[in-house]
């Protein structure tokens, strides 16, 4: 069984093999003279105050870099799509599962051997981008500035999730595969349901995994370019909002006609030391960093299990329909 | 099936080969790998014999299967079942998509394989004439019915076409298919023992008019809906 699968993925491996070598060249090499510099700045930035700075100095012709790290995003679903959705759904459309079927092992066997490298291999090739990536950005998530790593993006590329994400995609080809039978159906299905899964967990599910922080901040808070008060490493979960005195809560700017009368006939310029007098301040909703792994261990946890269904789903589809 | 359920039973996959009508390979592998393959997945393994098989069909063992012709990979396909050691065979139209020489072939080899204490073979086919040519019995499915299940011999010996005047059919025979025409019938039937009657002429028959015969009353309308019942007689 063992030599079957190899033989039948050999070329998917090597492809993915000789990708993995080559981030990890890049990685290697840059990352390894990033934390030089950060290490060098870090011990002049704490006499001169000026750490905050740090990012601009560790990042200043890295674009290129920044896309690929940040493009390892989509690794999980180049997973499933080259290797999750052919898996089942070529055998049935060449018909050698008829094949494979009527060799000396049980269907079951030859499941689990087909499936379970599969997996294997999508849990090794996303640990291994995962601990890259989380390696290189070491710097930059202590620097924390401008996106620490809890933000959306910077999240989904490093720790745990990219390991969860994989498995779930190559489960989700492979469901998809044994479902239609078919390469094509099964790709476009993984492609849309993985990216429409991401984003709708990312954007609407994360932010709520555990309540979040409020943190009541000057009215000044909200004035262009003040600096924001939440602790370094948070994630931001909404945007800044005015509270009025009464506690009620006036959204990201106070409308003209909402103002008290009495600020209203002052000058624009006048308006906010006018608002932090009657008692109006801001607030702001974050998640602080120290939630990170709890984060982290949730969401994986979300794919794993969902990854898991799609196994059983397929094990029922497989095992229980007719060649 | 051999006294065992077919499912999840390796040692009941063991004991049977199959061949699927467009004979599925792994199109990248050689003959060779799937023959050194296949190895790890069965228990009774003879790759020297599959190996051999193919040399004196002149079947390349070391190029992709795909590349090869439809013929060949027949070939191919067949060895690698014969390879398992099978107690069963089953054949679901392998010659279908052939040529006639590479069909002559195929069944010729697959004659040489069972006859030489090999396994039992069941061969589905469209083709009457390859059946009559390798097979000993017959069994003739059709409107999902079994129709028809006797050695071939005994098939052909046994039926007769019967001319005569319109009339009830002779005693000891049982029509398989009657065509009337105004005066005359014409019928295809079973015959038990001689037909005695002298109004009937009595004609031997092909393999291929008495399936033939028998598919057209299983589909015809009598046998489908009951509102035919009067056109069908």
């Amino acid at each position: 069984m063992n030599t079957l699968t190899w033989r039948l993925n050999r070329s998917q491996v090597q492809i993915s093999a000789a990708a993995l070598a080559t981030i990890a060249v890049l990685l290697l090499i840059t990352g390894i003279a990033m934390a030089g510099t950060y290490h060098g700045f870090l011990g002049t930035c704490a006499s001169a105050h000026t750490c905050a700075d740090g990012h601009s100095l560790l990042f200043r012709c890295d674009g290129v870099l920044n896309a690929v790290v940040y493009a390892t995003m989509a690794v999980p679903l180049l997973f499933g799509l080259f290797w999750g959705a052919p898996l089942l759904a070529r055998e049935f459309e060449a018909g050698t599962h008829s094949l494979a079927w009527t060799q000396g092992v049980t269907r079951r066997r030859w499941l689990a051997g087909t499936a379970g490298w599969a997996l294997a291999a999508a849990a090794l090739w996303g640990a291994a981008l995962s601990a890259l990536v989380s390696w290189w950005r070491l710097p930059e998530n202590a620097v924390g500035i401008p996106y620490p790593r809890f933000d959306t993006g910077t999240f989904d590329i490093q720790g745990l999730v990219p390991v969860a994400y994989s498995v779930f995609a190559v489960a989700l080809g492979i469901g998809a595969g044994a479902l239609f039978r078919r390469l094509l159906p099964a790709m476009a299905t993984t492609f849309a349901v993985f990216v429409g899964l991401r984003f709708a967990i990312a954007e609407y599910l994360r932010p709520h995994y555990m309540t979040p922080l409020t943190k009541a901040l000057p009215i000044t808070a909200m004035t262009p370019g003040a600096p924001s008060a939440v602790p370094a490493g948070s994630w931001v979960v909404g945007p800044l909002s005015a509270i009025g005195p009464n506690g009620h809560n006036y959204g990201d700017a106070i409308q003209f006609s909402f103002m008290p009368a009495a600020c209203r006939s002052l000058s624009p310029g006048q308006w906010v030391p006018c608002l932090a007098a009657r008692g109006f301040h801001s607030q702001v909703i974050y998640q602080p960093a120290t939630r990170f792994w709890a984060f982290q261990g949730i969401e994986a946890g979300i794919f794993v299990v969902l990854a898991a269904a799609l196994i059983a789903l397929t094990w029922r589809l497989v095992l229980t329909r007719d060649a | 099936m051999l006294g065992r359920r077919p499912g999840q039973d390796a040692g009941f996959l063991d004991s049977i080969g199959y061949l699927a009508q467009d004979i599925p390979l792994y199109r990248r592998l050689t003959a060779g790998d799937h023959i050194r393959i296949f190895a790890r997945l069965n228990r009774h393994w003879d790759a020297a014999a599959a190996q051999d098989r193919l040399a004196a069909l002149n079947i390349p063992a070391s190029r992709p299967v795909g590349s090869l012709s439809g013929g060949q990979r027949a070939q191919v396909g067949l060895s690698l079942a014969l390879a398992k050691q099978p107690r069963l065979l089953l054949l679901d139209e392998p010659v279908a998509a052939l040529d006639p020489l590479a069909r002559r072939e195929f069944l010729a080899s697959l004659a040489e394989a069972a006859a030489e204490g090999g396994p039992a073979v069941i061969l589905s086919s469209h083709l009457l004439h390859d059946l009559e040519r390798v097979c000993d019995y017959l069994i003739l499915l059709s409107a999902s019915r079994t129709q028809l299940c006797d050695s071939i011999d005994k098939v052909v010996a046994t039926h007769r076409v019967l001319i005569g005047p319109r009339q009830k059919p002779p005693a000891g025979v049982t029509v398989v298919k009657a065509t009337n025409a105004a005066r005359q019938s014409r019928l295809l039937a079973r015959l038990d023992g001689p037909v005695l009657d002298p109004s009937w002429d009595v004609h031997e028959v092909g393999l291929e008019d008495i399936v033939l015969g028998y598919m057209r009353e299983a589909a015809s309308p009598a046998n489908g809906t009951l509102t035919a019942i009067g056109e069908a007689s």
